[in-house]
Formats: C-alpha cells, structure tokens, sequence
C-alpha cells in the first residue's frame, strides 16, 4: 500500500466522513448518566474560564478552535464523570483531558494538510491583537511563540494554569524530572529573547547545577 | 524533590520562582543567592516573565459563552442519548447480523466500556515498551525471523493473531525493516516488527489483536527517554515505541496509521485529492 495524497485523504475522510463534527464527540464517549447532575456541573462549571485560557493559549490565539476544544473536554468529562478519580484533583484531570484532546486534534490536523497552517504559525494574532495590553505583551508572546511546543505548554500549565509539578506531570504523562527540565530551558530561552544576549558564565552554571541534580 | 541538607539545584531555583520551594529548603537557597547575585538576577527576571506571561494570557471577563455552559451540554446530551431500548436493540442486531450489517449498527453500540480501554491502552503500553527494551539492544537476536523473508514473516504473524497484517514500509522516514517476531500477551499472542535507521535508531511496531471495534484516538507515554503512541484501529491495538523524541514518532505513528488504513483495501472510489470532507 503507497501513501499518496488520495490515500491520506480517504484515511482522513474515515476518520471524518462518517461522522459529523458532533458525532466525532461522541466517539469514545463513556455514555455514563448517572451522577448528581447538580454538583457536577457547578464543579465543571467553575472551571470553564480557565480551561479556555488554557486552550485558547494552545491554539495561539484561535477563540473559536480553543473553544471548540473546550466543548469537546466538558462533553467528555460530563459523560466520564464516573471515571474520575477522587483522590485526583478535578482540574488537573480536566487539564489531562483537553491536553488529550489536542493532540489528537493536532493529528487529526496533520493528516488533512493542515498542520503546517495550523501548528507553525509564529504569531498569536488573536492575542496580540485583542488585548488592550497588546503592545507590551507582543514581544513576549513573540518569543514564547519560537519556544518548542512542549516548552510552551510546561510554561503554561505551571507559570500560568498554577499547577503543581506533579500535576502537569500528570497532565502531560512524563515524568516529573522532564517537566523541570523543560521549565528550566523554557524560561531561559525565553529570558535570553526578552533579556538580551546569553551570558556565558550563567549558562555554565546552570549546566553544572543540572548535572549536580 | 531533594532532601533538606542538599546542594541548590536548579528545582530548587524553579521552585522558589513558583512559590513551590519546601519551607526546608528555604534558608539554603537564600545563603546560595546572597553569594551569587546574578543568580538572584536571573530568577527575578523569571518572576518577572511569569508575571507577564500571566498577564499575556489573562483570562477573559467576557463570560462562558452559552454553548459552553454545563447546562446546555447536558441539555444537548439528553436530546442526543439513544434510548436505552434502542441500544439494546442495535446490541441484538449486531449479534444477530455479525460482521457484514455490524457496521452500522456499531455506531450506535457502546463499544469497549472506557474503563476496559484504559486498562488495554495501559497493558499494551507496558507490554510494548517492555518489548522494545527488551529487543531493541539486542546485537545478534533482535529479530526472530529476518527482513530476508518478510513475506513470510507477515504471513505467519497474520495467522498468528488471526488479521491481516502489514509490515509498514517506513523507508521514507529512513528507518528499514529489520524482521520481527512472536510475543505473549494476557490476551494472545502479539506481533512485533523491528526497523533501524542509518543511525542505529530502532523501532518497533507492535500489534494486538483486539475483541473491538473501536476506533480509539492516539495516546501518548514517555518513559525513560522511551516514547510510545498507541491506538486501536479496525480490531487491531498498535504501538510504536522508540527511543526517539514525541514529535519524530508522530510522523512515524501517522505513516504506520495510514498504511493500515483499511480504505486501501476497498473497492476504489473516485478519489478526492486535497478534499477531506
């Protein structure tokens, strides 16, 4: 079998093409009903806003594709209540879930063409531009934009969301020595774009700290 | 994170630029930033950019929009639910007609229960990373049957785990087929292919045959700088592992989805080239 362009197409149309985007939801969906309904949903409810600041950040700006993405995370997390672990903390297991989610979605992108429009964009329009503080956040949000993906996202989930490093551990499923890892290498790169030029002796020490650790 | 009395690390040093640092650690990471001023600097510029960022992605005082609201999700939901009787009804067709009708009544089946899904997700994530540790630092007898009799490697794993399967060609990322080999599981037995790249690289794809028609989106695991995605396709559970970064197996995961789409295998349909509907 040769992967060609109608071969990627019809593999994208089967994941697709059957269903509408509403019924995509569906799939894999835990058709759990049981549940005090109430106490869910002000539960669920509460953290909606920052589910979509998460989201909306992932998707660099996109309100529409970020909030698309929550819709399909609180449908989810509706139907697979029942699934949730209590000794868990409701957020991070919403977090872990809309993570999940854009993912696949990322793949979903990439196997219709779209990853190249979608994932290597170098501008947070939306951001930049809707924001009263936008000016002085371009800068910023520039250099965070050139960050490795998996940088961007440990930033968010500790500098922004305020989880712990064992949660975003959690959300991201590596373990928690990556996380500081990443959060070390992300903020100095960041430091170095927003601060100027590297200053070698710095960077020697934070090397030799990395491997005392 | 370290004991009380160890050297400064740079957790440590993240650590107190989130107000995460353990009230014991405290009085050791302050001595080490009063000897070391530029250290002091360099963290401050970091509270300083969390501060930003926190700032850049300020939540937004718009309110939930209403197709966002959980009220109007379970509202949804319940005009959406297949009744429990029709359910049962399509479970009894699907018996009833078996694989050749199945199909449509599957949409309205709940397939594996979600539960059961993690639990095979997280079983074959084991027992595939557990494999290629195992096989991939084999010099002489990574492979139990060689790339040399590929058509017959394919033929006997197929019958083994009783689908068609295929040996991905993964040559236009650069890794070959080295061969592959049987393996237990709880369930039956599994299948294992093993590639190389020119740069020592391997790879394994392994396959389990699954009692579902689930289709699952990809999972990710990373463990000891080994990283796998795992999905389950058309009856099949697969796994690609590697000790290659998350991004490089994407690639090589999707090329494996897509060879074993099974739309090749259909009768052709008028194609429709860079128009995913």
């Amino acid at each position: 079998m040769i992967p060609g362009a109608p071969s990627e197409s019809s593999a994208a149309a089967r994941i697709l093409a059957p269903s509408s985007r509403a019924a995509l939801r569906l799939r894999g969906s835990c058709m759990s009903h049981g549940g005090a309904m109430p106490e869910r949903a002000a539960l669920i409810e509460a953290q909606i806003p920052r589910l979509r600041r998460f989201a909306y950040a992932l998707l660099r700006g996109d309100r529409e594709r970020a909030d698309d993405l929550v819709q399909d995370t609180l449908e989810r997390a509706l139907s697979c209540w029942h699934l949730r672990r209590t000794e868990g903390n409701l957020r991070s297991w919403l977090y872990t879930i809309l993570y999940n989610r854009f993912l696949s979605d990322q793949l979903r992108a990439r196997r219709r063409g779209l990853h190249d429009a979608l994932t290597e964009a170098t501008e947070l329009p939306g951001i930049a531009g809707g924001q009263e503080a936008a000016l002085e956040h371009r800068d910023l949000l520039r250099a965070f934009s050139a960050l490795p993906e998996e940088q961007q996202t440990v930033l968010l989930l500790i500098g922004v969301e305020d989880l712990s490093y064992e949660e975003a551990a959690r959300v991201l499923g590596v373990p928690i020595g990556t996380v500081m890892s990443r959060l070390s290498r992300g903020r100095e790169r960041l430091r170095q774009h927003m601060y100027g030029n590297l200053d070698d002796n710095s960077l020697r020490r934070n090397a030799a700290l990395r491997r005392v650790k | 994170m370290r004991t009380a009395g160890g050297p400064v690390g740079e957790d440590d040093l993240q650590a107190s630029v989130d107000g995460r640092l353990p009230p014991e650690r405290a009085a050791i990471v302050e001595a080490y930033l009063a000897a070391y001023p530029e250290e002091r600097e360099r963290l401050s510029q970091y509270a300083e950019q969390r501060k930003a960022l926190r700032a850049a992605f300020a939540i937004s005082d718009e309110g939930t929009p209403k197709r966002l609201r959980v009220a109007h999700l379970l509202a949804e939901r319940r005009r959406n639910r297949p009744g429990r009787l029709a359910q049962i009804a399509a479970a009894v067709l699907l018996l009833a007609v078996g694989g050749v009708g199945g199909w449509t009544a599957r949409e309205f089946v709940p397939r594996l229960t979600s539960s059961a899904s993690t639990i095979l997700a997280s079983t074959v994530f084991d027992d595939a990373i557990a494999a290629h540790r195992t096989f991939s630092v084999e010099t002489r007898h990574p492979v139990e049957v060689g790339a040399n009799e590929e058509a017959h490697l394919v033929q006997w794993l197929s019958k083994r785990l009783g689908r068609r399967l295929i040996a991905p060609d993964l040559s236009a990322l650069g890794f070959q087929l080295m061969g592959g080999r049987l393996l237990p599981a709880d369930s039956g037995p599994a299948a294992l292919f093993m590639y190389e790249n020119g740069k020592g690289t391997r790879l394994s794809c392994y396959y389990l045959s699954v009692d579902s028609a689930e289709e699952t989106e990809f999972k990710y695991r990373e463990e000891n700088g080994i990283s796998a995605f795992y999905w389950v396709d058309g009856g099949l559970a697969y796994a690609i592992t590697a000790n290659a970064p998350r991004k490089e197996l994407l690639k090589i995961a999707e090329l494996v989805y897509q060879q074993n789409s099974p739309d090749g295998a259909k009768p052709k349909e008028p194609p429709a080239p860079g128009k995913p509907s």
